[in-house]
């Protein structure tokens, strides 16, 4: 995909060489609408072809961890321990394995996709402008919504025929309880003990 | 001086120039797998490439073609 892109780039650059250097030949009609095609209708594919391929790369769980911050939450994925519910997700394949950070931190609404990014942005500038943060203090705003667990589980057999969830559902519907911070799965990343815990080993 | 006294050549060459180096910033933020690459497609690339093509409509609306 990015090759198809990249072809398309160069080709719009070829384009744009060519009024570059001789602008004249925009006199003909044929080249007026070459120049159509190489300054404004090329370009503009290009910028939003770049802009979906750059939104799909920020969803790989190996995007997330490419940040330095963000490497220990990688190392939590590989948990031994299954009362880890991140580790227990990645390591079953519960959520698809190459956006497992995505997968649960997604805000599952319209403009879901774009404050992630502008999430994102800000989590940038702290690390090279202002001051990085340190791993185990970092904290979602506004806390874990059960609605990104709800996104998968809703609906799930598993899920419904348990009878704590039956009976708290509507609670957990609306927020009221959190399925985290409830007391019920309240083991996420523990990137405070990290270095005492014992890690999974995939086979490959 | 006024848009339409710029000739439309010149108009031309500062956009295909914008457009060429938005797309060059485009690839390196393609090639490059680092979280500042999206910063460099979105603030630097896809600017480039906007101010080129916005120059390039500005000079056909403006620039009156040569006789």
């Amino acid at each position: 995909m990015i090759a198809v892109l990249i072809c398309q780039i160069v080709l719009s650059i070829v384009l744009a060489s060519v009024f570059l250097i001789r602008p004249s030949l925009t006199h003909a009609l044929g080249w007026k609408l070459l120049a159509f095609i190489g300054l404004f209708l090329l370009p503009a594919m290009c910028v939003v072809g770049g802009m979906n391929t750059h939104i799909q790369r920020s969803e790989q769980t190996r995007f997330c961890i490419s940040c330095h911050v963000m490497i220990p939450y990688g190392q939590s994925l590989y948990l031994e321990d299954p009362a880890h519910i991140p580790a227990q997700h990645f390591q079953n394949h519960r959520v698809p394995v190459d956006t497992a950070c995505y997968s649960c931190h997604a805000d599952y609404t319209i403009y879901g996709p774009l404050k992630d990014k502008l999430q994102g942005l800000k989590r940038i500038y702290a690390q090279y402008v202002s001051t990085p943060p340190d791993p185990a203090a970092i904290r979602i705003a506004g806390g874990f919504k059960n609605a990104q667990c709800l996104h998968c589980h809703l609906g799930a057999r598993n899920f419904e025929e348990n009878a704590v969830h039956a009976a708290l559902l509507d609670s957990l519907k609306s927020e009221q309880t959190s399925c985290l911070t409830s007391g019920c799965h309240d083991t996420a990343h523990d990137i405070a003990n990290l270095s005492h815990l014992k890690f999974w080993r995939p086979a490959q | 001086m006024r848009i339409s006294e710029i000739g439309m050549g010149r108009f031309l060459r500062i956009s295909s120039g914008l457009v060429i180096l938005g797309l060059v910033l485009e690839i390196v933020s393609l090639l490059w797998f680092h979280p500042l690459s999206f910063v460099l497609f979105a603030f630097l690339a896809a600017s480039a490439i906007g101010l080129g093509i916005l120059l390039y409509l500005v000079s056909l609306v403006f620039v009156a073609p040569p006789p």
